[in-house]
């Protein structure tokens, strides 16, 4: 397997973890790189049992499977040196440097291309290596901002939104892997690497599908519309949360609004008006106001009055396009996910914790997919990867009394 | 993209319908590959009935989101209820490196297209199929569309004002989020051919690639028995965090303060307000202790200045902050232009739109887009023609048959 013989170095932060994790998880060897003491922003809160140690840090657990760990601290000159030892041994760099960090160490995507030819860069910046935006700084939110997502995201009576988890990261990992796998199947013909520019700024346009060609020019471009979408409802309160049902016609969708009817009449006969509906016609476009409110008055009673549990199984009986707003708890109790073997439970013996994570994201019947080992300790794997660079464990033990490793 | 790409010669076979399949196959037309597209005007990608009023005539080749989502595809129309159109599929298939097709789960195993039937005839083929729940499980039948995806996986949940409904990121993500591992996969397959690995199958599950994407969402509950839930703009570990109002309508800011020094540079760039040098606003846990009065005093201040000009400011000071973007204002984003994301193209019927670019650039391979989007059945003599070899009569027949439709 080709795969299983991609080494990854890995220097990320936040932006750049998914990345490294999805390479992991299908079957690259990816070293995950701290500096000496742990990074101690990616090992964030919460903690596991709420205990307060690096160790236990839940995001770092979750995003760092597939990788083994070392630590060094390429600033000084000593650690600059190992980091090259590194470079030679690695096939692709990950990194989330910002931009002009690389080129101050001298470390630019020339020099390093030079002294490794063969060697794919990867760098994660939040607008890319060069341009006039090259030097801002940016975080989730801001990026989330900048890419035009946020400005449809949210309540029209308040503040545009983002997810509140990094959902700008989640889009830039897998196409990171992408132009990784790119460049090495380039190098399967030219012999050599390249760089891979990721901007996170220009993965998030993706979201919107075409939105600035389809809308960026209109004179009455959308707005954000909340809980609608134009003018008809989409999520509605269920007696215990919230489900997602777009009241719009179309072929797709009229079967399901012709189910829902049915259904409801099974409980309480609907007004002749609703049952005889011509949903052919049904347009939310220009539907009258009236007739509207008439309408969701209708369905938001129903929904209001059962759980989503109750709203989804009545929805798979029926094939109507109707799904629950998940919490966590409901994702990981999700039968039909359960029923794919979603879920894997990874131990931490010096914690007495087993703890359930995403396994995969797709099954495939040639590529292994999956998870396949727990996140690294702090410098977990020092002496097995710096022995196997070949270094000594008098220097092994240098670099650590220096404070590099 | 013609002959310079990283996939020069590759040649890809699309089947479905909406955006998550074509956005996948997109990033192959864009370093090179040949993808053609079988659709037909029986039954015409819902895509390209997105702009049609009820009760007028539909023009299938005046839908911008199909345009833009299928640069530099072929476009050949195919009648798929007869037999010698399943014929012809299977002849593209064996021209074919991949199959990809996001139908309903058994559709085109009706046909005798499935992924195990291809495979069966043609053993080197890597099949990508897409769907909500992925091809096997109790509720693979479920018809959803992204909307549905994204309150299943979670993200509705973790989106919206704590006091109102749960409404997920804008244009739902598992349709933006999906496509790039069903690509990042392909990419993989592909990498093992050319070292000698044989086809597959991959069953990608739209929702699966999210719930992925929110591993730490999965840990979290499944260690500490925790439900992330949505929190408007704000972070667990940061503040200020927010998107706050701009002098002009609907003009915000998003600002996201992680570092004390973060915080000093604002107050400076603010002018040192006393309110600002209050004790309890010096530490993050003051800050976020703090927050309610923190976003009123900080929003007070942001509304007194444009957008852009406040972005340049406290850039200029080291403050993690930017513009929300509207849609239009995209078009004219500078970095957007250095990285040239836009590619301006002609469409016969569309005139000239925006085509986007993915989110990185390989250094040597630098990829792009020549031609719009393709009219329904553009290059039909084309592929039966030159690729399909059949002759000038043979395809007249099969027009005459209804089976090119």
């Amino acid at each position: 397997m080709v795969l299983s013989s991609i080494r990854v170095l890995e220097l990320c932060d936040e932006a750049g973890v998914l990345a490294g994790k999805i390479l992991g998880d299908l079957g690259a060897d990816v070293v995950k790189v701290e500096v000496p003491g742990g990074d101690l922003g990616a090992r964030r809160p919460p903690y596991l049992g709420g205990i307060c140690d690096p160790e236990r840090s839940l995001a770092w657990l979750a995003l760092n499977t597939s990788k083994r760990g070392i630590t060094l601290d390429p600033e000084p000159s000593a650690g600059r040196a190992v980091l090259h030892r590194l470079l030679d041994w690695a096939d692709v760099l990950l990194d989330t440097f910002a931009a002009g960090t690389l080129e101050m160490w001298g470390l630019g995507w020339d020099a390093m291309h030079r002294q490794h030819p063969r060697l794919v860069r990867c760098a994660i910046t939040p607008f890319g290596q060069t341009g006039p935006h090259s030097q801002l700084r940016a975080r989730d939110l801001v990026v989330v901002a900048m890419g035009g997502n946020a400005s449809m995201t949210g309540d029209p009576d308040r503040p545009p939104l983002r997810c509140t988890l990094p959902t700008s990261y989640y889009h830039a990992a897998p196409e990171a892997v992408l132009g990784v796998l790119m460049a090495l199947q380039a190098r399967e013909a030219s012999g050599r690497g390249q760089l891979v520019d990721v901007s996170l700024h220009e993965c998030q346009l993706g979201t919107l599908l075409g939105g600035p060609g389809i809308h960026g020019t209109s004179p009455q471009p959308p707005r954000r519309g909340g809980a609608r979408t134009g003018r008809t409802r989409e999520i509605w309160p269920a007696r215990d949360g919230y489900v997602s049902f777009g009241l719009r016609g179309g072929p797709a969708r009229i079967p399901g609004l012709r189910a829902l009817v049915a259904w409801m009449s099974e409980s309480d006969p609907p007004p002749d008006w609703l049952r005889d509906y011509d949903w052919e016609r049904f347009s939310p476009n220009t539907l009258d106001a009236a007739e509207l409110a008439r309408l969701e008055g209708c369905f938001g009673a129903f929904f209001a009055s059962r759980t989503m549990r109750e709203l989804y199984e009545g929805a798979l009986a029926r094939r109507i396009l109707l799904a629950p707003c998940n919490d966590a708890r409901e994702v990981l109790a999700h039968p039909q996910l359960r029923a794919r073997d979603l879920f894997t439970t990874i131990e931490y013996p010096e914690f007495g914790a087993s703890i359930e994570h995403p396994a995969f994201f797709a099954k495939a019947s040639d590529l292994s997919v999956g998870v396949r080992r727990r996140a690294p300790r702090i410098g977990e794997h020092n002496d097995e990867i710096y022995r196997a660079l070949g270094f000594e464990r008098e220097e092994i033990a240098k670099l650590v009394a220096e404070g590099v490793v | 993209m013609g002959e310079s790409g990283v996939y020069a010669g590759l040649r890809i076979l699309e089947l479905g319908m909406g955006a998550a399949g074509p956005a996948a196959t997109r990033y192959f037309a864009e370093q090179g590959a040949t993808v053609i597209r079988v659709e037909s005007s029986v039954r015409p990608d819902f895509l390209r009935l997105l702009h049609a009023r009820p009760g007028e005539p539909v023009d299938l080749d005046a839908a911008p989101m199909f345009a833009l989502l299928n640069p530099d595809k072929w476009s050949v129309t195919i009648d798929l209820r007869k037999h010698a159109g399943v014929d012809l599929v299977l002849r593209l298939a064996d021209w074919a490196d991949v199959v990809a097709q996001n139908f309903a789960p058994g559709a085109m195993e009706k046909l005798g297209l499935g992924a195990a039937q291809l495979l069966a005839r043609k053993p080197s083929l890597i099949v990508a199929t897409s769907a909500l729940f992925g091809q096997s499980g109790p509720q693979r039948h479920y018809p959803g569309f992204g909307g549905q995806g994204s309150a299943i996986a979670g993200f509705n949940h973790l989106t919206g004002w704590p006091d109102r409904e749960s409404i997920g990121p804008f244009a739902t993500i598992t349709d933006s989020l999906s496509p790039r591992y069903v690509a990042l996969l392909v990419a993989a397959a592909l990498l093992e051919r050319s070292r000698g690995g044989g086809g597959q199958h991959i069953d990608v599950s739209q929702i699966e690639t999210g719930v992925y994407s929110l591993s730490e969402l999965v840990v979290r509950c499944s260690a500490n028995g925790e439900s992330v839930a949505r929190a408007g703009n704000r972070d667990e570990g940061a503040s200020p965090h927010g998107v706050y109002p701009c002098e002009g309508e609907d003009a915000w800011i998003a600002i996201a303060v992680a570092t004390d020094d973060e915080w000093q540079a604002l107050v400076a760039a603010m002018g040192a307000p006393g309110w600002a040098r209050e004790p309890r606003f010096a530490t993050v846990a003051g800050r976020i202790a703090h927050q309610d009065d923190l976003d009123a005093k900080l929003g007070a201040w942001t509304q007194q200045t444009g957008a852009y000009l406040l972005m340049a400011r406290l850039q200029e000071a080291g403050v993690p902050a930017g513009v929300v973007q509207h849609l239009g204002e995209l078009l004219k984003d500078p970095q957007l232009a250095h990285r040239r994301h836009f590619v301006p193209l002609d469409h016969a019927v569309l005139g000239v739109l925006p085509y986007e670019r993915s989110g990185f650039r390989l250094s040597e391979s630098p990829g792009g887009f020549d031609d719009s989007g393709p009219l329904l059945g553009e290059d039909n003599d084309l592929v039966l023609g030159e690729i399909l070899g059949l002759s000038p009569a043979e395809i007249e027949q099969l027009v005459a048959d209804e089976v090119i439709a």
